[in-house]
């Protein structure tokens, strides 16, 4: 009766059981956006916890309502971009850091810990000087520059944690068969390090979908909004909020990265595992 | 070099730009509703085809950044030519020699457009410095369904029969508050002018002192903590914006409220099916009454290099036809005396009685700072809301971190 | 070849440290100036006053608690969010049924952008309208709305709780990732020892967590102390400035009430508080590790 199936079984109700109070929670705000979406205009008011009729036409017409479209593509230019800029940075960064020893190592660490440390909201003023200063105004291309810069610091950090265990002596080995060590890297570092890169640039792309303070100050025009802008202005000070509205746009901005979030989750793991924190 | 690379190509860009665009008037527009964007967009457009050459750029701000964007972009030197301001910051504008004087541009005619208790707020030292693009005045909601089953013959007309109509709604069920209340975020001071006027006060007494700590004040103050701890009002008043308080008078769980033309409004296309009347805001002991006037205004940077252009968008949004159009979907009180006479507003028995308070009406006073002194007032109310201490101590400490601003000692 | 050896990590960097020093060094140096100007209400400096902006933070009463309440802000989240993440990481880690399900429902606030976060907890905590106060009394939690808003007793434990629900994924995802580096033939070797479950933990796998748990603390605590949204736009400090934090009173300074030259001194005040704390952690930590 209690062979190792049952014991298994045992072993996994008590884990969801653990873990039911987070889920629930995680789960909460979800629920709520997907039912405040669907809701009747009429009912969402009420804190019903189902619509007498799912109203599925509300994203449709939110979806028009607020340029949605536009906007969904200058999230999807810039999330992208800004990824790269990242990474096109961050891998020979953190190539630098793992595979030499130079002066000067440790104070490179604890700075890229302080780009971190000012808040965004007050960084945006000095930021937003410089961004006139060069002429880049309500240019999406500002919005790359800035948020590729502001992942560098979690991106290093990331994928040198993960290049730590590529072992050196498969590059090693091709040095000796005569490879340069640029021929090395590109032919057998980068095809192991892809993995990592590929989580790491999901990190990226969230953060830099979700960026709203600094996205304001820069952009102005209509044209060049990004999601996050359109749905904010949606709730931010108009006299009256259309709720069922707000939440269809922050369901259709959102599930999608929650989606390849969960086909992502393995790779996530996997892509950090081993590598320890020096 | 890589800067100076990038800012080569900027500059270059930058006079490719200047040559092409020798017209392009930049407007940052704050956003009143989903309607407000598009309103701008068809302006822009018209003009753009009437004055071939001209390029308006709209740029749509929600209110709640607004002040924040401004100072970025003024701070920056990169502000648009235009801006709609909220006519309680504008004083600041003048100050700094931030919005440039439109007399010179203004003739007999174009003046004689607005009702002059509009454009007068704009008005410093005989110099205008803004154009009121939006106007409300605050009047009494109240719910007649609720009204009718209460036994109420008609709405209170002083604070006293205030009390007792939330008396008997608030009898009605336990969902039903008499008066909404607002608590939270802004305008919760305004909120407290309406009593605080009711009982004579003044926000800026003749020595020029803070009148907040006066007998008024106290009298205003406790009136409403009355009202809050015999649970006459919603509940969680300290965590109700004004909006949230409309919210529930639309869904027929509040007896009274005051707010803006702009309910009505939203009653209508939202839950056209709400029974409800529009009233003075009540008087006080001595006959006393206040509502409060609110204009917003676009101004003219001093450092557009487009005045001319700017001017001529102005006037263009300023004739009759697209105010009207403006003002009927946004909700506002009409600015001119043409719009005002067109049946659709002249008719309108809401906009009738809010027209009607307009000679009692206050507008918040041209200090600067003012942003400073109404967070110290919520603070202040927040505080009495919640019950923690007596009402004096509170509003005569924010009299005193008031006073400073308004130049009193 | 020795030559390009030497300069070719700092090659390497270059464009990263480039990139990064512009985004921090700039608007530091900007931020500087401000904070020893006198600024008038919309970010223009007048001139310098030295040390003036300074001297009215710290004659201000309201920063003093706002910084307590930042410091109860920072430790409760950072906190809550390490108690929590590690046994839901040692959880994951294990083998069990749906595991992969489970994985995805922790990491999902992750995915929600924390404004967007923030708004649907504001619409959800809302006392007459909120789906929290009707799910609580339909699991007969509570039998009437409680106005969680509308006090700072209850407005700033649920702001508190957000923050460590959205911190948990990112802390999680840390974790299992130094769960997954511990060889699994050291386990063995303790099994074969009879070492109890316990004893697994506290020499085994606590040890070998020790890095990952300082870089989520020190992480954590940064993003934490700077994290503006969640308690801006459910009560915006309020009411009476119960829930008010550093940042959102730096916020209200600079960009409400136009004291743009406070809100740049104590920015960098902030700053270097931060600078200060990190790098006394980082201290700490290391020393202990050592030991």
């Amino acid at each position: 009766m209690s062979g190792p199936g049952a014991r298994r079984l045992r072993k996994s109700a008590l884990c969801w059981l653990a873990l039911s109070p987070l889920l629930v929670l995680c789960l909460f705000p979800y629920a709520v956006m997907f039912i405040t979406a669907i809701k009747p205009a009429s009912e969402v008011l009420r804190p019903t916890w189902w619509p007498s009729e799912p109203a599925w036409h509300n994203i449709v017409d939110m979806w028009n309502a607020t340029g949605f479209g536009v906007a969904l593509f200058n999230s999807v230019k810039v999330a992208v971009l800004s990824t790269a800029v990242a990474l096109a940075v961050s891998v020979p960064f953190a190539y630098a850091l793992d595979r030499f020893r130079f002066t000067g190592e440790g104070a490179v660490r604890q700075f890229l810990l302080v780009t971190q440390m000012l808040s965004p909201i007050v960084l945006v003023i000095g930021l937003f000087r410089l961004i006139v200063w060069l002429g880049l105004v309500d240019t999406t291309w500002s919005l790359v520059a800035i948020y590729g810069a502001f992942n560098i610091a979690f991106t290093v950090w990331m994928l040198q944690s993960y290049f730590a265990t590529i072992p050196r002596e498969l590059e090693e080995a091709a040095w000796i068969e005569g490879a340069s060590r640029a021929r090395a890297v590109a032919q057998v570092f980068l095809p192991l390090a892809l993995p990592a890169m590929t989580v790491t640039a999901i990190f990226g792309f969230i953060n830099a979908w979700n960026e709203f303070v600094i996205a304001l100050t820069i952009l102005r025009s209509d044209s060049s909004h990004t999601l996050p802008i359109r749905i904010f202005s949606l709730v931010a000070g108009r006299y009256t909020v259309e709720w069922h509205h707000v939440m269809s746009a922050a369901l259709v901005a959102t599930v999608p990265v929650a989606i390849v979030f969960s086909w992502l989750q393995r790779y996530l793991v996997r892509g950090m595992s081993v590598g320890a924190v020096k | 070099m890589t800067i100076n690379k990038l800012r080569l190509g900027a500059a270059a860009l930058a006079l490719t730009a200047a040559t092409a665009q020798a017209d392009t008037v930049r407007v940052t527009v704050a956003e009143y509703s989903s309607l407000t964007g598009p309103y701008f967009e068809d302006a822009a457009a018209a003009f753009e085809e009437a004055n071939p050459g001209t390029d308006i750029q709209i740029e749509v701000v929600p209110w709640d950044v607004m002040l924040q964007k401004l100072t970025t972009d003024i701070s920056a030197g990169a502000n648009a030519d235009l801006s709609i301001i909220g006519t309680r910051w504008l004083v600041d504008f003048v100050d700094e020699g931030i919005a440039a004087p439109l007399d010179d541009f203004m003739d007999d005619e174009f003046t004689g457009r607005f009702i002059d208790v509009f454009l007068s707020p704009s008005v410093f030292d005989g110099q205008t410095f803004g154009l009121p693009i939006a106007a409300s005045a605050r009047a009494m909601y109240y719910n007649a369904d609720l009204f009718e089953q209460a036994g109420l013959e008609s709405a209170p007309d002083t604070w006293e029969e205030l009390v007792e109509a939330a008396r008997a709604i608030d009898a009605l069920g336990d969902d039903i508050a008499g008066f909404g209340m607002q608590g939270a975020q802004i305008e919760t001071d305004v909120y407290f002018y309406y009593a605080f006027w009711a009982f004579g006060g003044e926000l800026v007494q003749e020595d020029g002192t803070s009148g907040l700590n006066t007998e008024a004040g106290i009298q205003a103050a406790q009136l409403y903590l009355d009202l809050l701890n015999e649970g006459l009002t919603q509940e969680g008043v300290t965590s109700m914006t004004r909006e949230d308080v409309q919210n529930l008078f639309k869904e027929g769980r509040v007896g009274m409220m005051i707010t803006a033309p702009f309910l009505a409004t939203q009653i209508r296309n939202e839950v056209p099916d709400l029974n409800f009347g529009v009233a003075a805001i009540p008087a006080g002991p001595d006959g006393d009454r206040g509502t409060y006037g609110v204009t917003d205004s676009i101004i003219m940077f001093e450092n557009s290099q487009n005045k001319d252009t700017a001017w001529a968008f102005l006037d263009f949004i300023f004739t009759t036809e697209w105010r009207a159009r403006f003002t009927g979907g946004e909700g506002f009180l009409p600015v001119q005396t043409a719009v005002a006479a067109m049946p659709e507003f002249a008719d309108d028995p809401v906009l009738a009685e809010f027209a009607a308070l307009l000679p009692e009406a206050r507008f918040a006073p041209v200090i600067a700072g003012w942003e400073e002194i109404a967070e110290r007032t919520s603070v202040a109310l927040q505080t009495i809301y919640l019950g923690q201490g007596d009402i004096e101590e509170p509003l005569t400490a924010a009299a005193a971190d008031i006073n400073p601003i308004l130049g009193a000692n | 070849m020795r030559r390009y050896d030497a300069i070719l990590p700092y090659l390497l960097l270059a464009p990263g440290l480039f990139l990064a020093a512009m985004i921090i060094l700039m608007p530091l140096w900007q931020l500087s100036v401000l904070s020893f100007s006198d600024v008038n209400r919309f970010g223009v400096p007048r001139g310098l006053t030295g040390w003036d902006n300074y001297a009215r933070i710290f004659a201000d009463p309201d920063f003093y608690r706002a910084f307590w309440r930042t410091v109860v802000w920072t430790v409760g989240i950072v906190g809550g969010t390490i108690l929590v993440a590690f046994p839901v990481a040692l959880i994951l880690n294990e083998d069990f049924a749906g595991r992969g399900v489970a994985r995805v429902i922790v990491m999902l606030p992750w995915a929600m952008s924390l404004t967007m976060m923030a708004i649907v907890w504001r619409w959800a905590l809302s006392g007459e309208s909120g789906m929290l106060n009707s799910a609580l009394i339909w699991a007969g939690v509570i039998e009437r709305n409680v106005q969680w808003l509308a006090h700072g007793q209850t407005a700033f434990p649920m702001q508190i709780m957000i923050g460590i629900l959205v911190s948990v994924p990112f802390t999680v995802t840390i974790f299992l990732g130094g769960l997954a580096s511990i060889p699994d033939d050291l386990y063995e070797a303790a099994r074969l020892e009879s070492a109890s479950a316990w004893q697994c933990f506290a020499e085994l796998t606590w040890p070998l967590m020790r890095p990952f748990v300082n870089i989520a603390v020190v992480l954590n605590t940064i993003y934490v102390f700077n994290s503006f949204p969640i308690i801006w736009v459910t009560t915006q400090g309020g009411p009476a400035n119960s829930t008010d934090i550093l940042v959102t009173y730096l916020y209200r300074l600079g960009f409400r009430i136009g004291r743009m030259g406070e809100a740049a001194a104590l920015s960098l005040l902030m700053f270097l508080f931060l600078l200060a704390l990190t790098a006394v952690y980082v201290a700490l930590a290391t020393r202990k590790g050592r030991a």
